[in-house]
């Protein structure tokens, strides 16, 4: 039964003096929309606390969006933290909404944003708050429809049973469609099974319920999805795409918040999109093709958006800033725009050539704290393995520069586990931290004072669906651990620091990635058992996510390691980003033989299969070098 | 090393003291009272940045706005009496400044009173050194009279120790208690209390806490905290935050 929609803070307040961070429950704030008058209402949940889900740019963009369409409104919901959801439980608060403060099982439509793997037993603590049932089966006709989408909605399958409907690819257009779907088919009164099937027929609209997976040859064991008996859907799903990208609203962030959040800064999101190609990465598969903003277009919008805000920082988000074929001008041109006022200008992620340290001055002004830069892999075989097209030389000149430039603090992104690693690959990780090291000694001086450091940080691989990786088994917990020993050992100056990724937390995330639908019945455990706030390292229960496998007879190595036939079925087949599956097993091939790829914004088109699935080509304002 | 020794200030730029310092009073109102001091502050920022005041950027590495604010208050306390002080680059109507921040302001933070005051005052938080505070304890298991004798009994002690997390704090109850009054309301007890900045501050909940303690009851149901009013205590009078400034002005204190 659907509950009644009311406000019901006052039932929240009293609980506010005894919760850490009280601010969290507070809404209000300047640029939310707080006129909710609907009729049709649909609630943004991004399944972790206030802090972390209110910088998302997802959330934000689909949030405006629907808010803008006469007769609909859209609010926001976090989750709770524990102290909070405790004393809500004790008291018999539901879930309820920001803005509205309305409980969440009052809804037309809940949206939840898959933001990454580990948000899955929050989406469970969310509904089970919110007095929803966990599964679509489970729900009643008048229950809101349960939608998702976001990043990890690649490969959705662990939590198919939870989503009524899925949105593939960007949501700006069919997030409107799908809430008017479901308000029209409400409104004739058609029952819950047949708004899903309506559902179903909008383009990039994947409902689980309607596909069943078969365990048959040709398939792994998780099985593949296919379209049950008699229903009308596609064998595939394909992703939607927004083609003239900067035909939408540059400056997505409206709400300004009143708490100190993780990313405190206004965000633009300056192109979308990547084709550099690395093979390990998925938003480099899912978000084709590259589509970027006109640099006068960026340059304004921050200006305003800044204005708008009151915000002191502006940061220049994508996939790949530094690749927009404007980047220098933006940057110059931002800085004259905002000289004086007090404003920091970043990027998120740095180029790796001389030309990444030219735009990281230019953001950086006078200041030079650290500089961060991705190799991924400690040798040229291995980086030519997942497609990083940098080399030794790249690297070098770009740490040369960067401590000509003043920086004294390096920071080095590297990855473990890749497919054909050895030994030597991660004695490589070692001395390419040396060398850098050395530079910086060649450059500033070898005294202590000198305050040179190179720091590395060492992530496990993840295979993830969509990338030419798919096919790969983790590395085992033990060989990481041995091989984490063994760059230990090699490194011998102390001004190189080391730090890992958790193993355990990859390993869930990397059991998670494999699964298929079968995944579901390992979230539900976990969650049962008491597992929430996966990603937070303070909250991570490895032992619980262990025995619930344990429950369910699976080990979480032996799920997360196994490799897949490069012919079989994948669980995640009947979903697409537009990139062809032959374009990923080419890519696989050559990635085992070693031989690199090219970016199809700087050479010609590399046959992924995105432009002619989906209809859209990569739009890039000028020539990129 | 360029730039050694000292090279001086170019001689168009004023000195932090010559610049115009603009004194804005605001509430914290409804729920905004569980906003904590450091979100204010970011808060409070924003709002001057969207009011597009004049403000002058301090030259640290953080490129702060130059700006100054009260005691914190307690998370959970409401106010009708705080403070900030803003360095402009160029005078503007105090009005004007007051009109244009209000329209960038969330209600519940609203600005109500703007004027310029001298530069060379003392920090705002180290000057504002005296606050009344209005509490309302709902369903006390006391009634006023109990409450002052409460009051009085902890004075006697002399200090007051609490937890603070895992740090505990010592109040000098003395040096920090100026005042205190209790009425019985229907629903409980009202009071007003007079605090001094003298070391650790007295928070009244504290205080309340300990009144609960001498006294063997239990703790009311809630406790309503409003700071309404603050002032700088100066050779025996109070000094308002307007002023006016000079040594012969302000309340005499009795």
């Amino acid at each position: 039964m659907r509950a009644k929609r009311e406000n019901l803070f006052h039932l929240l307040e009293p609980l506010l003096p005894q919760v850490e961070h009280p601010a969290r429950y507070l809404d209000h704030e300047w640029g939310s929309v707080q006129d909710q008058e609907g009729p049709f209402h649909l609630c943004m949940v991004y399944a972790d606390v206030y802090e972390v889900g209110q910088p998302n740019l997802g959330v934000a963009i689909l949030y405006n969006q629907v808010n803008e369409q006469e007769g609909m409104s859209c609010e926001r919901c976090y989750l709770p933290w524990k102290d909070m959801a405790e004393l809500m439980r004790g008291s018999g608060v539901p879930l309820l909404s920001l803005e509205g403060a309305a409980p969440l099982a009052s809804f037309d439509a809940i949206g939840f944003t898959l933001a990454h793997e580990l948000i899955a037993t929050n989406v469970l603590e969310a509904l089970d708050l919110a007095g929803i049932a966990l599964t679509s089966a489970e729900r009643d006709e008048d229950d809101p429809i349960i939608l998702a989408g976001g990043p990890s909605a690649w490969n959705c399958e662990p939590l198919a049973d939870v989503f009524d409907a899925v949105l593939l690819g960007d949501g700006e257009e069919s997030i409107v469609e799908v809430c008017a779907c479901i308000r029209d088919a409400r409104a004739e009164g058609v029952p819950r099974a047949e708004v899903l099937r309506r559902l179903a027929r909008v383009p990039g609209t994947y409902v689980p319920s309607l596909y069943e997976v078969r365990v048959d040859e040709g398939a792994t064991r998780w099985g593949r999805a296919v379209p049950r008996a008699g229903e009308d859907v596609p064998q595939v799903v394909l992703k939607r795409c927004v083609n003239d990208f900067a035909a939408t609203p540059p400056v997505a962030q409206r709400i300004v918040p009143y708490m100190g959040i993780v990313q405190d800064r206004l965000s633009l999101e300056v192109l979308r999109g990547c084709a550099r190609g690395c093979r390990f990465c998925q938003a480099g598969m899912t978000y084709r093709p590259v589509r970027e903003r006109p640099a006068e277009q960026v340059v304004s919008a921050s200006v305003e958006g800044l204005l708008a805000s009151g915000h002191n920082e502006i940061s220049l988000t994508s996939l790949s800033t530094t690749d927009h074929s404007q980047c220098a001008r933006i940057l110059n041109d931002m800085n004259e725009a905002l000289d004086g006022k007090g404003i920091r200008v970043s990027i998120p992620s740095q180029r790796l050539d001389s030309f990444g340290v030219e735009m990281a001055a230019a953001v950086a002004g006078g200041k030079r704290g650290g500089l961060t830069f991705a190799p991924e892999a400690g040798s040229q075989r291995l980086r030519d393995v997942i497609n990083k097209n940098v080399s030794e030389e790249d690297l070098e000149r770009a740490a040369r520069n960067a401590f000509e430039g003043g920086w004294r603090r390096m920071k080095l992104y590297f990855m473990m586990g890749l497919p054909t690693e050895t030994d030597e690959d991660v004695v490589g990780i070692a001395r390419m931290a040396e060398r850098v090291l050395e530079i910086g000694r060649e450059v500033v001086g070898r005294g202590p004072k000198s305050g040179v450091s190179v720091s590395i940080s060492v992530a496990v691989l993840v295979p993830k669906a969509y990338t030419a990786f798919q096919w790969a088994g983790q590395l085992h917990p033990d060989e990481v651990r041995r091989r984490q020993q063994l760059l230990l050992s090699e490194i011998r100056d102390r001004a190189i620091r080391v730090s890992y990724h958790d193993a355990d937390v990859s390993l869930v995330e990397g059991a998670l990635s494999k699964m298929g639908r079968a995944g579901f019945a390992l979230v539900r455990r976990a969650w049962e058992l008491g597992c929430s706030f996966d990603a937070w390292t303070s909250e991570f229960r490895f032992d619980l996510w262990c025995r619930a496998a344990e429950e369910l007879g699976l080990d979480l190595a032996d799920v997360a390691c196994e490799e897949f036939p490069l012919s079989a079925a994948l669980p995640w087949d009947h979903t697409s980003p537009g990139v062809s599956k032959g374009f990923l097993q080419r890519e696989w091939l050559r990635a085992v033989e070693g031989v690199t790829t090219p970016d199809c914004t700087r050479e010609s088109c590399v046959g992924c299969g995105v432009c002619p699935a989906l209809h859209v080509r990569n739009v890039i304002q000028g020539v990129r070098s | 090393m360029t730039g050694q020794p000292y090279e001086g200030r170019p001689q168009d730029m004023p000195v932090k003291a010559e610049l115009p310092r603009l004194r804005v009073e605001y509430v914290k109102d409804s729920r905004l009272a569980f906003l904590g001091h450091l979100d204010l502050i970011a808060t409070v920022e924003r709002c001057i940045r969207r009011a597009r005041l004049p403000f002058s950027i301090g030259n640290g590495f953080a490129r702060r706005l130059r700006i100054q604010f009260t005691q914190a208050l307690p998370v959970g306390a409401s106010s009708s009496c705080e403070y900030f002080d803003l360095r402009l680059t160029e005078p503007i109507e105090a009005e004007e400044a007051l009109e244009r921040l209000r329209r960038a302001t969330p209600p519940a933070l609203a600005p109500s009173r703007a004027a310029y005051v001298p530069g060379r005052l003392p920090a705002l938080e180290a000057w504002l050194d005296r606050s009344t505070w209005e509490l309302e304890a709902l369903a006390a298991p006391y009634d006023a009279r109990d409450a002052e004798r409460g009051v009085r009994e902890v004075l006697e002690r002399g200090e007051l120790t609490y937890l603070r997390g895992e740090k505990e704090k010592r109040v000098d109850v003395a040096a920090t208690l100026a005042g205190f009054e209790a009425r019985d309301v229907e629903g409980g007890v009202a009071m007003t209390l007079d605090t001094r900045l003298s070391g650790c501050a007295l928070r009244p909940q504290v205080l309340l806490d300990a009144v609960a303690d001498v006294l063997g009851t239990g703790r009311p149901r809630a406790l309503r905290v409003r700071r309404t009013a603050q002032a700088h205590e100066e050779n025996g009078r109070l000094v308002e935050p307007f002023g006016p400034f000079d040594q012969t002005g302000g309340t005499p204190l009795s």
